[in-house]
Formats: C-alpha cells, structure tokens, sequence
C-alpha cells in the first residue's frame, strides 16, 4: 500500500507546477490553465486528507472547490474574450497600458 | 445518521439569513427592471419614427427604477438585520449572527448603498441592470463572509465576492482599461484563492475540521507542525492578496485605476472591510493558539510576526510609491496598500483591543475611500481624466466637492478633529499597550514615519484643489453637469467622516459592546 | 473489495499526472496544453478511485475533464492561436520564477516528509457504497446552506459570462 503522505507529496508538485506555469508563461489562457493545475492539486489533497479523516467532508469540499473553478473559468474566459476583442492579443506582456 | 441537531427546517434558515435573502430578491427584481428597460429602448430605437432622445430618456428612466429599486432592497436588508435575534448560529457555524456580525452587515450595506448612489450616476455603463445586481450579490459575499465562522462558507463567500468584483472591475467594455483591470484583477485574485484553498487543505488535513472553533481547539493540543505552519502562511498569503497588502498588492493600483469609478469604491471599501472582519475572525479564533509574538525583544514564531512583517512592508512601499504618482486613482490605490499596513497594526496586536481598532479603522477607511472615488468620478464626468492636474481649480469651481475632498484626504492622513486620526489613535494605541514592555514599539514608529510621508502626497492633491490655477481645457462653469444625487452622497459621506470625527465613540463603543 | 496492484497504479497514475502537468505549461500550441490538462486531469481520477472517492472522480472527469476544459478549447478556437504560437512563450522573470516554484515544490516534499509520522501507513479504507450517499446526505444537510450559495455563485457567473463575452457593447 502506499503512505498517505506520497498523495501529498503529490498534491504539492502540481501546485509547484501550476505556480511554475503562472511566474513563467506569457499566453493568458496556458496561465489561467496553471491556475486550474493550482486548483487540482489542492483538490487532491483534500481528498487525500478526508481519507485520512474516514470523514467525508473533505470530498464535499473539493466538489464546492469544483463549482467554484467552473464559475471562475466562465467568467474568467469571458474576460479574456473581451481583452482579445479590444486588443487582437493574448500576450500580457503585450497587455501593459497600466503599468505594474 | 448525523447529530439531529443538524437537520432543521429551511424556514427557520430563511429567518436567520433574512437580510441576505432580501438582497438576493432585490438582485432579481433589478435584473428583471434591467431586462424589461432594455427590451423597451431596443423596440424605442428599432421604430425610427420615435425620436431618438425618447430612447434615451426610457433608458434613464429603467436606469433610475433599476437604482431604486437596489436602494430600496438595501435599505429593507438593513430594517431585517436589525430585528435578528441577538445570538443564533446555523449550520455548525456556517451562519453565525452575534452583535458583531449584525454591526458589520449595516456596515457593508450601507457602503453597498453609498455605491449604488456612485452607481447610479455612472453615464459610461451600458448594462445599469446587471450591474447593479452584480452589486448586490456582492454585497450578499459580503454579508456571508462577515457572518461565518466557517472555511467553507468563508471560501464560498469570498469566491462570491470575488467573481463579483471580478466583473465589475472589467464591466465597461468601452475602454480598454478596464478589461485589462479585470483580468488581471481576476488573475491575482484566482491564484490568490488557489493558495487560501491551499491553506484551508492543510489546515483541514491537520485539524480534520473546517470549522473555526474546532480548529482552535485541535489547535491547542497539536505540536507546532512544519505541516500546520505551511497552512497558516499560505492562508494568510491568500488574504493579502485580498487587502492588497505588500508585497500582494499589484493587481490594486490597476483595479484602482481601470475599472469603472463605482467598482473601484465597492473593491477598495466593502472587500477589505469584510476582509479584514473575516481575517480578524480566522487569526483570532481559529488560529488563536499559535499567535506568536512579533515585539522586538521576544520575536516568536506564529502568524503574528508574519502579519507585522506584511504591516510594515505594505507601510513602506505604499507610501513611497505614493509619492511618484500624477494619476489621483493610483495614489488611491498606494496608499490604500499603506492603510492595509496600518489596519493589520491591531490585528499583529491581537485581542479585543487590536480586533476592534482594526475594525474601526477599516470601516472610517471604506467611509472615507467612498466618498473621496465619488469626487474623483465627478471631476472625471466633467473633465475627462482623474490626474491631479484635472482636479486644479475645483475649488472655484464647486466648492462643495473641494470641501469635502479636503476632509477625506485629511482623515486618510490622519488630522486631528477628523475619523482618520481616531482610527490611527486606537490602533497605535492598542499596538503600544499589547506586545509587553511596548515591544511593537518599531511598528507603531514605522506607521508614524508613514503617515508623515503620506501628509505629503494628500496635500499635492489639495494644492491642485485649491491654489492651481484650473488650465485652460476646463469647462466652462455651466458645463458643469450637476449630478444632485451624487453631490448629495459625498457631502453625506464627508458629513459622516466629520461626525465620527468629533464623536468617534458612535462607532468605537458600538464595536467593543458587540464583541464583548 | 481488495485493491490490485496498488503500488504500480500510483506510481503510474502519478507519473501520468505529472508528466501531463508539466506538458501543459511547456507545451507552445495552447491547445495541446489544454489535451495535456485533460489527461492530468483523468490521471487524477484514477488516483481519487484509489483514495475511494468514486462520486468525486466520477464529477472530476464529468465536471472538469468534460465541462471546463471544453469551454477552454471552445475559447481556444475563439481566438488567433497562430499568432501566440509565433510569440516568444516565457516572460523575462522565468529564472525567478523557477526558481520560486522550485522553492515552494522542495517546501511542500520536506514538509509533507517531516510531517509522515502524522499519517497511517495506509490508505483508510471506507466501504464504496455508502459513498455516493454520504456525499448526498452532506451536501443536502449539513452544507446546505453553502449549497444553496453555491447556486448565487453560479447566477453571478452567468451574468458576468454574458455581460463580458457578448459581441455588441
């Protein structure tokens, strides 16, 4: 049987990578992607945690956490439409007219 | 299966979450005027045989029934959070209604009223129906997050809130600012609450429970866990994100600035009064056992030193790049990233003391910020641009506006008679006294160097107001549109700024009763 | 019902789900990191099955593999992807920002590998069928009123998901 823990272990390296991909990608949609990675990685640790708990609130959790990203990717995906129509690019680099 | 205790009718939950359900009622029926206005405009302006300034004039019309109608909602949730019982909680915690909760919903309320006003007065929104409802659920975020002592509900609460936002900030499609605003409001704001879900994970797999009670309890008895302090930090990272405290606070000048005048008051007012309510509550309660301690002779570990860390970062930077910006809305935006410094001063001080100087300072802020983005949306309708050289020379030309925004720019930097410098008093105060032997001693001194430099840029404003000659671009005096409505909601905000001012014990004394 | 091979799915499930994970945020054609999600997210499916979630894994592929990422793929399509393929595909601060992530994945293992003494050995094993069912009696009783949050959350999204996304200002 596997240890609890390497799920974890696992639930932290996609979170890393979903950081990963936010810090260091240019294209808007690969990076609301990483926030999606985020979201999984958390996901699975709470699954991970419940089973840990025999309580099942955990799993209730993660699929609230589940509504939630459906929600944020619709509007989040309207927004980016929007921007693509006032600009013709999804680079942000290249979206600087407020500067940071 | 589960404790009886849980199982309980939807009437007794539709009594105790009535203010909420009110304002999800007013939400559709606005939604509904919003639709109905629109279908008669579209019909208006198909049959060219109408006048097009008939069209127009139904537009304004569905306009003002839509804000009406939000006004009304409000200001019936406000009458049903004062007939709560005094103490009542749902749900394990879920919906908890104490004098503080009930304190703090008129709060937001009535600063979702203030932008309703600002609302109403926006020409450049295409869609008032949607917007004003997009409003009110926000304001419903708001209350739920005030009124939870749950991670759940606090979660759903404050996705509730930011979607919202999100929204609003990028809701006028006309300018190009705004859009971009939004996204990367929405950006921020998303990778924010991944890493709070993070947290709350962590915080879950430690103590196995969601609730704020529980939590504190299984609190006491575990070890301090490298586990459990990953939880607490990544919590506490997603929240600064949310009170745009430094080094969290980039998205803020953009919001700031992009998105239309009333969203930018609701995020910089509503949003971090409840914020601050919320991460008061979680640090407070649920994290209680682990405070640590962050006075300068007895550094401990716990979430306290890494809120004064945050305090004094966002005190600094927020002041200091206060002082490059030409753009009113940016200097806004930095230094509402130093006032995030400042409130989080009581929270690092913790108790009943720092808990209620920081709730007093937050709220006179979100007061104080309505009112000063409602004179810069007036001076932006009437000149165009909201950098500091627009503001020259309204002192001539409406006098009224000028004397109110010289009374919010000297609250914000705390001067005397005037709420601003009461907050700052309490909190300063309330950081001397905890910590022994006034160990934060280096934060309060910190804060005060800050407000030194942030008297600075405040009267760079004020002399553009009062003393610069208005160029020569200005309207002509009967260009001014006088907007009676939101004219009368920033003297009525001023009014309140004053008032707490000279009584601020309305407002302090109210805050402490309903915590003890 | 006694698991098989549990070790081998682990590892290879995990190695899937990761592998993909990195393909996502590497990959230049948006779409392909968005097939790269998809299959991440199947892996972890696989991986809730084992952890004795059914109802979550069933949702998982339903909801996110089935729902989210083919609105992603349709926005995908909406928009000119020669363009950003052409365009350079990190930004600037890439050493920083490795180097942060990798910062926070060497946190997340050292302390998940400090904290193994907290957790059993084992995977807890709950009897599948109540599953679906517990979820139920949760859901509808005790975070019923999150529930019926959630259906706000959802009306916001569907408000601002017409508002920003239609054509005509």
């Amino acid at each position: 049987m596997v240890p609890l823990s390497y799920y974890l272990v696992l639930s932290g390296i996609l979170f890393a990578c979903g950081v990963l991909g936010f810090l260091i990608k240019r294209n808007i949609i690969t990076i609301f992607m990483s926030i999606e990675l985020m979201l999984n990685g958390v996901n699975l640790s709470f699954v991970a945690f419940a089973a840990q708990w025999h309580a099942l609130s955990g799993q209730v959790f993660v699929f609230f956490v589940m509504v939630v990203a459906a929600a944020e990717s619709a509007v989040g995906l309207a927004i980016i439409i929007a921007v693509y129509r006032t600009r013709q690019t999804l680079n942000v680099d290249q979206i600087n007219l407020l500067k940071l | 299966m589960r404790s009886p205790a849980s199982t309980m009718s939807y009437l007794e939950l539709l009594k105790l979450a009535l203010p909420e359900v009110i304002v999800v009622i007013s939400a559709l029926v606005v939604l509904a005027i919003g639709l109905t206005g629109r279908q008669r405009t579209a019909v208006a302006g198909v049959s060219s045989a109408k006048p097009p300034t008939k069209a127009a004039g139904t537009a304004a019309a569905a306009t003002d029934w839509c804000s009406l109608a939000a006004a009304l909602g409000v200001g019936i949730a406000i009458a049903a959070v004062l007939m709560l019982p005094r103490n009542a909680s749902l749900f394990s915690g879920m919906l908890v209604i104490t004098p503080l909760t009930s304190l703090f919903k008129i709060i937001c309320l009535v600063l979702a009223f203030f932008t309703v006003c600002l609302a109403r007065s926006e020409k450049s929104l295409r869609h008032p129906g949607e917007y004003l409802t997009i409003i009110l659920l926000a304001t419903v975020g708001l209350m739920l997050l005030v009124g939870s002592e749950e991670l759940l509900m606090i979660f759903i609460g404050l996705e509730l809130l930011g979607l919202s936002l999100y929204v609003m900030a990028a809701f006028d499609k006309t300018d190009v600012r705004s859009a971009e605003a939004g996204l990367k409001y929405f950006l921020f704001g998303s990778t924010s609450s991944a890493f709070t879900l993070f947290g709350i994970s962590l915080i879950y797999g430690m103590s196995g429970s969601t609730g704020l009670a529980a939590i504190s309890e299984k609190l006491v008895a575990a070890p301090a866990q490298p586990l459990l302090a990953t939880g607490i930090i990544m919590t506490l990272i997603g929240f600064a994100f949310k009170i745009a405290a430094a080094p969290f606070h980039l998205w803020a000048p953009d919001a700031y600035q992009g998105a239309p005048i009333p969203s930018a008051a609701f995020i910089a007012s509503g949003s971090k009064v409840a914020s601050f309510v919320v991460l008061g509550k979680i640090v407070l309660v649920g994290f209680g056992p682990v405070h640590g301690s962050s006075a300068w002779h007895a550094m401990a570990a716990g979430w306290s030193p890494i809120l004064a860390a945050l305090a004094a970062l966002s005190i600094l930077i927020g002041n200091l790049v206060a002082l490059a910006q030409t753009n009113v809305r940016r200097l806004l935006a930095y230094s509402a990233v130093a006032h995030a410094g400042y409130t989080l001063l009581g929270l690092v001080a913790g108790g009943r003391d720092g808990f209620s100087a920081t709730l007093f300072y937050a709220t006179v802020y979100a007061i104080t910020l309505v009112g000063a983005f409602g004179v810069v949306a007036v001076v932006r309708s009437e000149t165009g641009g909201d950098d500091v050289k627009n503001f020259s020379g309204l002192a001539a030309r409406a006098p009224l506006l000028a004397g109110c925004m010289a009374i919010f720019m000297f609250s914000l930097a705390g001067i005397p008679p005037l709420a601003g410098f009461f907050g700052k008093f309490y909190l300063f105060s309330a950081a001397l006294r905890a910590g022994g032997d006034h160990g934060l001693l280096w934060l309060v001194g910190l804060a005060l160097f800050g407000s030194f430099v942030s008297l600075y840029y405040y009267l760079i404003v004020l002399k553009a107001i009062f003393v610069d000659q208005p160029s020569a671009s200005a309207p002509p005096r009967d260009h001014v549109s006088s907007d009676l409505l939101q004219r009368r909601a920033v003297a009525a905000l001023a009014g309140i700024v004053l008032l707490l001012g000279i009584m601020p014990d309305i407002l302090a004394a109210r805050i402490l009763a309903a915590m003890s | 019902m006694q698991p098989v091979a549990t070790t081998f799915f682990f590892y290879f499930l995990s190695a899937v789900t990761v592998i993909s994970g990195i393909a996502v945020i590497t990959r230049r054609n948006p779409v392909h990191s968005a097939l790269a999600l998809i299959v991440a997210l199947l892996g972890q499916a696989g991986l809730y099955l084992m952890l004795y979630a059914p109802f979550v894994a069933g949702v998982q592929i339903i909801l996110y593999a089935g729902g989210i990422m083919v609105l992603f793929l349709f926005v995908i399509m909406l928009v000119n992807i020669e363009r950003a393929q052409k365009e350079e595909q990190f930004n600037k601060q890439w050493i920083v920002g490795i180097v942060a992530a990798l910062a926070l994945g060497v946190l997340f293992v050292l302390v998940y590998m400090k904290g193994k003494g907290l957790f059993p050995q084992t995977v807890a094993q709950l009897p599948e069928g109540e599953n679906t069912q517990g979820i139920a009696m949760l859901l509808y009783r005790d975070y019923m009123f999150a529930f019926e949050i959630a259906s706000l959350l959802l009306l916001v999204a569907i408000i601002g998901a017409v508002v920003m996304a239609k054509k005509r200002i």
